[in-house]
């Protein structure tokens, strides 16, 4: 039995090292400055109205597997909230307040909009220039932690109501895929770019679906980060162990 | 050509700097790795900015940007977290961290100048502001910003 | 004149990552890493891939440095109330 299997993972592996090998033979040069992919993917971009290249790859012409990273960022949160829950061997005890220097906590809290607006910027512009949901949701979300770094954690737990994120997240995430069975239910494909108008080419609203569907992926990243970093703070500021059990 | 002026300039930036700020980082005590840690967003963020000038690509810019907010934020977070590692030593470098921002000033002020006046000159000055004030504020933050943190 | 950039990038970016590989202490490495960060930005920048250096940027600057000191100290105050028990 253990035999058959190495040998079907040998097969398996000499067929991929020579479809590589075979690849790598034609790729074009290294810093050439045209590529086949490279000019189709430009010529598709420029024909949906959409600025940024990058934005109509992961958003339009390979939104599926943006579907994918999406869901993998989500199943990835969600194991860390279930690895790390207060488990009944273990208490929260508050942290005490930190002293922060005056010019540190000032900056922290002038910083603060200016970051959430930078983050929001970056997200609305994601078909437009460099950047977009992932970005800018990470942008968002770290503004917010500017909270716990300038001030202390029980300043960042009352704006950050936990459940709220939660909700957030799961629903980006679903209304991503609503995106793309509105497409099915229109009758051309799923994740299809054909449901709403191109635009004006550079202005805001270009893109057709491209600036919804970023919105879903910046509205899911944003709240899947504040969870994942609301569950290691726990775990690092307040959860602690009841002395004398679970360590064998 | 008076174009790769600008990506010249990047490389010395990039060249100089972050090869200092490399051996700071990886060796020393704690107090010198934080302090490089720190001057890295001021030695790199300005070589962002001349990138994006030396490319001709005004949304390059964005990147600076976000490292110029980011960066401080990051070595706030060494600052908070690593208390126990720099106890008893207090970072500091004025000089270093004032030459870093006089560094940061030429380059945006340099590329105003050549730029023409308008929105873009105006996201530059946001960009010049944000590196200088949080360089001077991450540098406070390691010389004793934090006191007393300990269950926070 | 690029060619030269590139080189000076990629050299730093490796030395780097060498460096990082080559901590032996959680928190020490977490700073050499943020730096690494950085330097990947500005390589993704010279090779004109600006949406992968924003990632970048955006993830190894505080993200990835806050969730490996957040570890840190919650391993390190285990150890602490472990000694105090025992």
């Amino acid at each position: 039995m253990s035999r058959l299997r190495l040998w079907l993972l040998a097969v398996g592996g000499a067929g991929l090292a020579a479809l590589l090998a075979a690849a790598c033979l034609e790729l074009p040069g290294f810093g050439g400055s045209r590529h086949p992919y490279g000019d189709r993917a430009v010529h598709a971009s420029l024909s949906r109205h959409t600025a940024n290249t990058i934005a109509s790859v992961n958003f339009d012409q390979r939104a599926y597997d943006t579907l994918g990273e999406m869901s993998i960022l989500f199943a990835a949160v969600l194991g860390c909230v279930v690895l790390l829950r207060e488990a009944r061997d273990e208490h929260r005890a508050r942290p005490e307040p930190t002293d922060v220097a005056r010019p540190v906590r000032r900056y922290a809290l002038l910083v603060l909009p200016v970051a959430l607006v930078t983050g929001l910027y970056v997200i609305a512009h994601g078909q437009l220039s460099p950047g977009g949901g992932f970005q800018g949701g990470v942008v968002a979300a770290t503004a917010l932690h500017l909270l716990y770094l300038g001030a202390d954690y029980h300043a960042l737990e009352r704006v950050r109501p936990l459940g709220v994120y939660e909700t957030t997240d799961a629903l980006a995430v679903s209304s991503y895929l609503a995106l793309g069975a509105a497409g099915v239910l229109a009758g051309t494909a799923f994740l299809a770019n054909t449901l709403l108008p191109y635009g004006t080419f550079n202005t805001l609203s270009s893109g057709g679906a491209v600036p919804l569907l970023n919105a879903a992926v910046g509205m899911e990243v944003a709240s899947a980060v504040v969870v994942l970093l609301a569950h290691f703070l726990d775990q690092a500021v307040e959860i602690e162990e009841e002395p004398g059990r679970g360590t064998p | 050509m008076a174009v790769n002026g600008w990506i010249l300039a990047a490389t010395i930036e990039l060249g100089g700097g972050g090869a200092a700020a490399l051996w700071g980082v990886a060796t020393g005590p704690p107090a010198r790795r934080v302090i490089a840690q720190n001057m890295t967003t001021s030695a790199v963020c300005p070589a962002l900015l001349l990138l994006a000038q030396g490319y001709g690509r005004p949304s390059y810019v964005d990147l600076a940007l976000l490292l110029a907010l980011l960066g401080p934020v990051g070595t706030l977070v060494f600052a908070r977290l690593l208390g126990d590692d720099l106890a008893g030593q207090q970072p500091s470098a004025w000089a270093l961290t004032w030459t870093a921002a006089g560094l940061g000033a030429a380059v945006v002020l340099a590329l105003c100048v050549a730029g023409s006046p308008g929105r873009a000159t105006v996201k530059l000055l946001v960009i010049g502001a944000l590196l200088i004030s949080g360089n001077l504020v991450a540098s406070r933050a390691l010389a004793g910003g934090f006191r007393g943190v300990r269950g926070g | 004149m690029s060619d030269a950039l590139t080189v000076v990038v990629l050299l730093l970016v490796a030395g780097s990552a060498t460096a990082t590989v080559a901590q032996r202490d959680p928190a020490r490495q977490a700073l050499v890493l943020s730096f690494l960060g950085v330097l990947l930005a500005a390589l993704f920048t010279v090779f004109q891939a600006p949406d992968v250096g924003l990632s970048q940027l955006a993830v190894g600057s505080v993200l990835t440095p806050l969730l490996i000191m957040l570890s840190v100290r919650k391993v390190r105050r285990r150890a602490r109330s472990e000694e105090g028990t025992e």
